[in-house]
């Protein structure tokens, strides 16, 4: 895996991350 | 403002455009003016490509949206990152291999002169209005808060960037939007830690944030498949993808940012700094809305922001209603503010019964104050004839004038004033590009030396600069025209999209496949934009997927 591979894994990693921080962000506060 | 307000603007001012024009050595020839001779370092560039997204609009706009809706509008940037991987793999490494100036450029050579100089004409037209409304929007607040004459405020805000754009061209742009980005950043957090330290001080931050819940302002989230409703999941993720890879795939002003990169690795490094901040900075700059949502709930708030139109208001024919309005205001507003006091008393006391009292209580009151406010906005509507009338703009910057300390105004003027010549700077340098090589270089002079290029290329950035200030001046008065071009400019991203999946993705595809591809796809953005009420993010679906099936399909019976 070259290492802008590795980039969008972390990408798409981070992203889920955030949205699943953001649902529990509203949930928590709604 | 007070005078260290102002002195902090003006030297802000005056470091950005030495900063800039002092890189005028570095742009001797026309690769060095447009695309910083293909050297510059992948994080700033990347710092550049987001500083340009974020416009002043972003900052009293978006921050006014938070204030009165809350944070579903961060869904619009939710298929952000998804969009860069997709252009890292697709078309960034097509452009970077083919050495063009221009996105444009690129079609010539994969199908012909009329599809290109369609296309950058069309960049050319939609790009330079909205470069005016970049411009305006801005003055027009400025003009009102700071009680300026608007083209002072057109000037203050075009003139530093028109400057050192014409003289640093992309390397000025770059270097520039790195510094602002920091500004930005920086007095998006200040004006975030003063919001919280204005809260009362027995109210506590998750108190505050469950309050702001309770009034719906952190709803992000909304999973229904609704193609009228312009903010939700699936929009988010689904058509605004078609969006960004339209935006940062095919619009110049993205383009020529990682065409100024060394390598394809490393215009992908640039685009993936968006890729993993994009998302919380809007996050945060709506999150700045929200905390001005709680500001004002404990801090008494003029009905409508914008005090030139609320001085009208209390002056003229409509004084009565408005009056009327204005005491249902103040009573909701205050039965609000005593319910969410009661509520954070509950819940520090652990009374679940009362603080469910209380937030039915609140949710009733905030849903009055609601109801007052679109009434005093349509009175408003009624009284000046203008049906778009809106003052979310003026949120921000009251709370900046007039609610900040000594100094903080001055920083946050100069943060909006970096937002906006950051997004102008960049704009500017990817309108003279278009012009230069896409029509004077094709068109007008095949051959001339660099330093005739250079001198046309500047002369094109003042003549973009100078549009778009006029525009941005007579911007009241052309609304009408301004809305039909930005209209016209929606109908073109997807269909634009789709002539390049065209070109990258289908070898069988013709160069006269493409523009009819072209015209269908806008003629059916046109039509799902006056016949449906199918929201606009999906109109770029749309255009793309016209684009290529009809584009295939012309293409495949002309060859026959």
């Amino acid at each position: 895996m070259t290492s802008i591979q590795r980039q969008y894994v972390g990408v798409l990693i981070v992203w889920v991350g955030v949205l699943a921080a953001l649902y529990l962000f509203q949930e928590l506060f709604s | 403002m007070t005078s260290v307000d102002w002195a902090i603007v003006a030297i802000y001012l005056i470091w950005i455009v030495w900063g800039g024009i002092r890189l005028t050595k570095r742009t001797k020839e026309l690769e060095g003016y447009f695309l910083g001779g293909r050297s510059l370092p992948w994080w700033a560039v990347g710092l550049s490509v987001m500083a340009t997204q974020l416009s002043a609009i972003t900052m009293v706009g978006t921050t006014g949206q938070g204030y009165a809706s809350g944070m579903r509008f961060l869904q619009f940037y939710f298929a952000l990152p998804l969009a860069m991987i997709v252009l890292s793999v697709t078309l960034v490494p097509f452009f970077h291999n083919a050495k063009v100036y221009t996105a444009y450029e690129y079609l010539e050579r994969r199908f012909d002169a009329k599809t290109r100089a369609f296309t950058s004409l069309l960049f050319l037209i939609s790009r330079s209005m909205s470069l005016g409304v970049v411009i305006s929007a801005p003055a027009v607040v400025f003009s009102v808060i700071l009680g300026l004459d608007l083209t002072t405020t057109v000037l203050l805000i075009g003139a530093p960037a028109v400057i050192y754009t014409i003289f640093g061209g992309v390397q000025a742009v770059t270097w520039v939007d790195v510094k602002q980005m920091g500004l930005i950043v920086g007095g998006l957090i200040a004006a975030v830690v003063m919001l919280v330290a204005g809260l009362p001080d027995e109210v506590t931050v998750p108190q505050a944030l469950r309050i702001a819940g309770a009034a719906g302002r952190l709803q992000i989230f909304d999973f229904s498949f609704d193609l009228t409703n312009q903010y939700t999941f699936w929009s988010g993720t689904i058509a605004a993808l078609f969006l960004f890879c339209s935006y940062f795939g095919t619009d110049q002003s993205q383009v020529q940012r990682y065409l100024a990169t060394d390598s394809v690795d490393s215009a992908r490094e640039s685009l993936m700094i968006s890729a993993y901040w994009k998302i919380p900075l809007q996050a945060l700059v709506l999150l700045v809305g929200v905390f001005l949502f709680l500001f004002f709930l404990y801090t008494p708030s003029p009905m409508l922001f914008n005090p030139v139109h609320e001085r009208a208001m209390r002056e003229g024919p409509h004084a009565a209603e408005y009056r009327e309005l204005e005491s249902r205001f103040e009573a909701a507003t205050a039965s609000r503010s005593a319910s969410a006091r009661v509520m954070g008393r509950a819940e520090a006391a652990g009374n679940t019964h009362d603080f469910e009292a209380a937030r039915g209580e609140f949710q009733r009151q905030d849903a009055e104050t609601r109801t007052v406010r679109a009434a005093a906005i349509d009175l408003v509507r009624r009284a000046t004839g203008d049906a778009a009338y809106s003052d979310v703009n003026y949120v921000f910057p009251t709370f900046i004038t007039q609610h900040m300390p000594i100094g903080f105004p001055g920083l946050l003027v100069a943060a909006i004033l970096a937002a906006a010549m950051s997004a102008i700077g960049g704009e500017l340098s990817s309108l003279s590009t278009a012009t230069v090589i896409d029509f004077y270089r094709r068109f007008v002079r095949a051959e001339a030396s660099d330093a005739h290029y250079l001198g046309v290329s500047r002369v094109a950035t003042a003549f973009w600069g100078l549009f778009a200030s006029i525009v941005a001046v007579w911007a009241a008065e052309l609304g009408s025209l301004i809305e039909v071009v930005n209209r016209f400019g929606s109908f073109f991203y997807g269909s634009i999209l789709g002539v390049f999946i065209l070109a990258v993705g289908f070898p069988r595809a013709t160069a006269n496949g493409a523009f009819v591809g072209l015209v269908a796809g806008m003629g059916a953005v046109a039509w799902a934009a006056s016949a449906t009420n199918v929201a606009f993010l999906w109109h770029n679906v749309i255009g793309a997927v016209t684009v290529v099936i009809v584009g295939l399909a012309v293409s495949m019976l002309l060859k026959r």
